[in-house]
């Protein structure tokens, strides 16, 4: 279930940066992608704006299928403040922003990419294809909340994929 | 600060994230850390958290001799404060002043679950 994670991690990364390249973060000194996954970062108190955070939630796995399929809840949170140039009167519009450009980079075709083992880079490697593919279903938006200064909105999508030999 | 029981604590900072790394953002890799000391300090317990109150001239050495460009991305970049080897996290910060200079921060921290 890892690798179906990390690679459904990396293709939404390059779908974000390509469909809007001026999505990024400062995180630890570095400028990068403005899409991270919460549990493989630092835990702090504080919450990015303007940024897409993955949070992987329920798991399932059904054995009734040659291969067990894993099918996993990917919960993407994201909230804006607007810009202060603005006074924030923009945060709505901004919102509409980041809801357009995830609807994008899940929903454009194909709703699936061919699984990687990312193991590798643990070592200096590079990641290594698998045999099959993950795939994805649309993404269904939550209503929008309102966070003291920001607004904000998470969003599902469902992952799937089949457990190969090893995994 | 000294005359009310002024104590060290260390305020745990990762090092900087490393360029196109997707090891460390997939969370194969971990970065290092480092624990600078912050002195003096007073604490107050109220509740669930613990309120610390840190010398301004210390924070400043902190920040000038790690290169950070302010104390507010000094303390949401640090993973938490260590005290008596328990890594308390920062909830938030606050920073007094007067005639424009910064004398103390105050930071609200949370001990770890157990």
């Amino acid at each position: 279930m890892q690798n179906a994670k990390d690679t459904f991690y990396e293709v939404l990364r390059s779908r974000v940066v390509a469909g809007n390249p001026e999505r990024t973060i400062v995180l630890r000194g570095l400028i990068r992608p403005g899409v991270l996954v919460e549990e493989n970062e630092l835990i702090t108190a504080t919450t990015l704006p303007d940024c897409f955070r993955l949070r992987w939630t329920e798991t399932s796995v059904d054995r009734a299928h040659q291969l067990p399929l894993a099918v996993m809840r990917c919960e993407v949170f994201y909230e804006t403040a607007g810009q202060v140039g603005n006074g924030g009167m923009d945060r709505g519009r901004a919102l509409a922003a980041m809801d357009a450009e995830l609807a994008e980079a899940i929903g454009a075709t194909p709703q699936s990419a061919s699984k990687q083992n990312y193991a590798g880079l643990a070592t200096s490697g590079v990641a290594a294809p698998m045999s099959s593919r993950i795939w994805w279903t649309d993404v269904n938006f939550g209503a929008a909340e309102i966070k003291g200064d920001r607004v904000g909105r998470s969003a599902t999508v469902m992952v799937m994929s089949y457990e190969e030999a090893g995994e | 600060m000294r005359a009310n029981g002024g104590r060290a604590v260390w305020l745990r900072t990762p090092a900087p994230a490393v360029a196109n790394d997707d090891a460390e953002q997939l969370g194969l890799a971990v970065p290092g850390f480092q624990d600078v000391e912050l002195s003096p300090v007073v604490l107050r317990k109220a509740g669930n958290t613990t309120t610390l109150l840190v010398s301004g001239s210390a924070v400043n050495a902190v920040v000038g001799s790690l290169q950070f460009n302010s104390a507010q991305v000094l303390f949401e970049t640090a993973a938490g404060v260590v005290m008596d080897e328990v890594l308390y996290t920062i909830l938030d910060h606050t920073a007094s002043t007067s005639d424009g200079k910064t004398y103390s921060y105050s930071l609200t921290l949370r001990a770890p679950e157990r």
